[in-house]
């Protein structure tokens, strides 16, 4: 089992590569016309459609996430914060789908697009730094189901927890929201890193591409 | 190269874990003076503004348009425009000129304008332009009261301790979005049971809390946000107009509003435009007075780690605190926001409201330990009530707050406890037991305290929405209940919709319920021996803290 893990995680990196690849000289071809270059890139993904299923999960992700960023402010690596959502979805029999909004960088926006797109109307939101909210398609924008507003306090136990509870709001069971944490010299330390991350974040947006299935 | 021992010790201290920034105007890491700033200017055709700020009509992001439509007085502008800023700096620290004159001359004056006489203040002038400047003539405070569980049995009571320390108004939110109900019903029924009077509102998202208000479960609001780019006004899906649409639903309902903006806002959202964030919060303050609000909440609020990066970011905390004063508004001055490890820095910090009196110092200190805050953490936070209270003793000023003993703060959070414990089952929601009013009541955070099951709460909660209670069942619940003076002060604070003087600026109810603001009680400081001074019963109260060395005992 473990041999055969490995041998997906090697399949995967080279997949990866060879896209990352192809995006890189894409990227420059476009780079002449416009600023393309400077954006997230999107050719190669399919754009994202609204699905039916009920038992679908949607995780929307920043403009900048797993392409100009790749940690999260406390040095998670973004790959293993989808692993965990998605686990956590999946532990519940529910299916996550992965969609990269680069529109805004809006946290609740990004979580809202993710909902509405989502087969049970239930979206989680990422944020390249992340920072990550559950919400519902049928929600005021800045309204949520469960919000984790201080990311430098993220671990991946608790995405995964984020993604359990997800999962189940769409299965309409009752839930128990997940105990907040706190640090109250988050701001002091943070919230430098927190702006410039964002800038970052922010510098990536382009409304004119379409939401994307990412990976 | 050797390190020295006492750099290794200075290296350990708690400020060396902040974060600091060198000044980047480019992406508006800037505090006061930015070299993109633009130059005063204003130019008037047919009484409408043709020219703001070196910008001709055509180029008006709607910032500007909803400044020059709505927000300066057109007729006082060409006046107050010839003076320097320089005369208009000097004037506002001049005991000679009085606060009405200096109202007058700022209220023709365009916001690059205010910028530039800010820019020429150091901190102790404009301490001196605060303590005459401020709406009302007594100073106040607010605090904060949330606690990480959402539990509104904590809430209720830790409302009605606050109350009986001095807190005139209470704000809550929720760790849950969907908890707001409770603890708004909770903070409003606990403040009551703390003293009389106190204006307490749930921070929640606008539509929601809008309701929460239009039921009767708040007495007013402070979290409508403006924003001074056009880019992020956009990102939230708003405009000055919608949140002077919005300040007007509130205002039809009888419900006291302030706005809220501060320093760095836009930085972390990245879309600065260059600006330094004086100029871009004066920007939101114009558009506070242009909406109409009577108040602003500002002072970088939960941006402060922002502004307190780079050079003279404090000292642009109270510039901005001072901008809001002189167009007239109420300010809620911040202080509600931890933003350093150091506790000599963040003292300082609260020195600039504290010692010239604002209209709330802070605009939520929390009254619970900071674990439990969910506003990220305050400047000050229940651990420090002693220290605030030698504060005031010591430099005889009124922070707002003062001492109390044990037995007193016993007997008001169980009340509290109890009364919230008494609607619960009036009105059929989740028992809370004997045994959580207990541990509220002895309580010091929510560590101390008994869960309650959070799931079956937010069906209560949805299901008690759906059944339209208002704060008229709270009123009913607690009468039946056998709480009939707390039944009275609810419906007192009720009828404050209906009378509507509260809406008045900087207002504040005492315990009979009566208005003070800054209309029937305006500030009247104009040098030594005038002003509030800090005299009679209230120093009497402040110089009585507990731990007192008793001579009879030696």
């Amino acid at each position: 089992m473990q041999i055969d893990q490995k041998t997906m995680e090697q399949i995967i990196s080279l997949v990866l590569k060879q896209i990352a690849g192809q995006t890189g000289g894409l990227a420059d071809a476009t780079a002449k016309n416009d600023n393309m270059s400077e954006h997230t890139f999107c050719e190669g993904y399919l754009p994202a459609k609204k699905s039916t299923n009920p038992k679908e999960v949607v995780i929307g992700v920043g403009p900048a996430f797993q392409s100009k960023i790749q940690h999260t402010i406390n040095g998670l690596n973004l790959s293993e914060v989808l692993k965990n959502i998605k686990a956590g979805i999946e532990e519940e029999d529910m299916i996550p789908r992965v969609i990269k909004i680069q529109k805004t960088s809006d946290l609740c926006f990004m979580a809202l697009e993710g909902a509405k797109l989502s087969g049970s109307g239930i979206g989680i939101g990422v944020q390249s730094k992340g920072t990550a909210v559950i919400h519902q398609k049928d929600l005021y924008p800045l309204s949520n189901l469960e919000l984790f507003p201080q990311a430098p306090l993220m671990t991946l136990e608790l995405y995964r927890a984020i993604g359990k509870n997800a999962a189940k709001y769409a299965k309409g069971e009752k839930v128990t929201p997940i105990m907040g944490k706190n640090d109250p010299m988050v701001r002091a330390k943070y919230q430098v890193k927190a702006a410039l991350m964002h800038i970052k974040e922010t510098e990536q947006i382009n409304p004119d591409l379409p939401y994307i299935e990412w990976r | 190269m050797k390190q020295s021992i006492r750099a290794k010790v200075l290296k350990e201290r708690p400020v060396n874990q902040d974060g600091f920034i060198n000044e980047w105007p480019e992406m508006g890491f800037i505090a006061m003076s930015g070299p993109y700033d633009p130059k005063p200017s204003v130019r008037i055709v047919n009484g409408c503004i043709t020219e703001l700020d070196g910008k001709k009509r055509e180029e008006f992001d709607f910032i500007d348009q909803f400044i020059a439509d709505h927000a300066i007085q057109i007729s006082q502008a060409e006046a107050s425009m010839q003076l320097t800023s320089l005369e208009i700096a000097r004037k506002i620290v001049d005991i000679n000129t009085s606060r009405k004159e200096v109202l007058k001359i700022v209220s023709g004056i365009t916001p690059a304008k205010m910028s530039e006489v800010i820019n020429y203040l150091n901190v102790v002038e404009m301490m001196m332009g605060m303590q005459k400047m401020r709406a009302r003539k007594t100073p106040s405070i607010q605090a904060h009261i949330t606690n990480l569980k959402d539990d509104p049995v904590q809430i209720a009571a830790d409302a009605a301790e606050g109350a009986l320390r001095g807190f005139r108004e209470e704000e809550t939110t929720v760790g849950v979005t969907r908890y707001a109900p409770f603890n708004a019903i909770a903070l409003l029924i606990g403040s009551q049971a703390g003293r009389k009077g106190v204006l307490t509102q749930c921070a929640v998202e606008e539509a929601t809390e809008l309701e929460l208000g239009i039921r009767g479960f708040t007495t007013y609001a402070e979290t409508i946000s403006v924003y001074g780019t056009e880019k992020v006004f956009i990102d939230g899906d708003d405009t000055p107009y919608s949140k002077a649409f919005l300040n007007a639903a509130y205002a039809s309902r009888g419900l006291k509003t302030r706005f809220t903006s501060g320093a760095g806002s836009e930085v972390l959202m990245g879309a600065a435009e260059k600006k330094s964030m004086l100029y871009l919060e004066v920007r939101c303050l114009y558009v506070t007075k242009g909406a109409g609000s009577q108040g602003v909440q500002n002072g970088s609020v939960s941006c402060i780690g922002v502004a307190a990066s780079v050079p003279a970011g404090i000292r642009e905390v109270m510039g901005e605190n001072l901008a809001a004063a002189l167009l007239g508004l109420e300010c809620a001055s911040s202080n509600d926001q931890s933003f350093t490890n150091s506790d000599l820095r963040r003292s300082a910090r609260t020195m600039l409201q504290f010692l010239p009196g604002t209209d709330f110092i802070f605009s939520g200190y929390a009254a619970e330990p900071n674990y439990d805050n969910l506003f990220a953490g305050s400047n000050f936070d229940a651990e420090d009530f002693d220290d605030y209270n030698v504060l005031q003793r010591d430099m005889q000023v009124d922070g707002g707050l003062r001492p109390v003993n044990d037995e007193e703060v016993i007997r008001v959070r169980r009340t509290a406890a109890k009364a919230i414990q008494a609607v619960f089952l009036y009105l059929g929601l989740p028992k809370i037991t004997d045994e959580q009013v207990e541990a509220a009541t002895y309580a010091h955070g929510s560590h101390d305290t008994e869960s309650r099951d959070a799931a079956a709460d937010l069906i209560a909660i949805e299901d008690m929405w759906k059944r339209g209670i208002t704060g008229v069942d709270l009123v009913k619940a607690l009468a039946e209940s056998g709480f009939e003076e707390l039944a009275e002060s609810i419906l007192n604070m009720l009828k404050q919709r209906v009378i509507g003087d509260y809406l008045q600026t900087s207002a504040i109810l005492d315990e009979t319920f009566k208005v003070c603001s800054g209309v029937n009680q305006p500030n009247d400081y104009a040098g030594p021996g005038t002003g509030y001074r800090l005299e009679g019963n209230r120093w009497e109260e402040i110089k009585a803290i507990p731990h007192i060395i008793d001579p009879d005992n030696f």
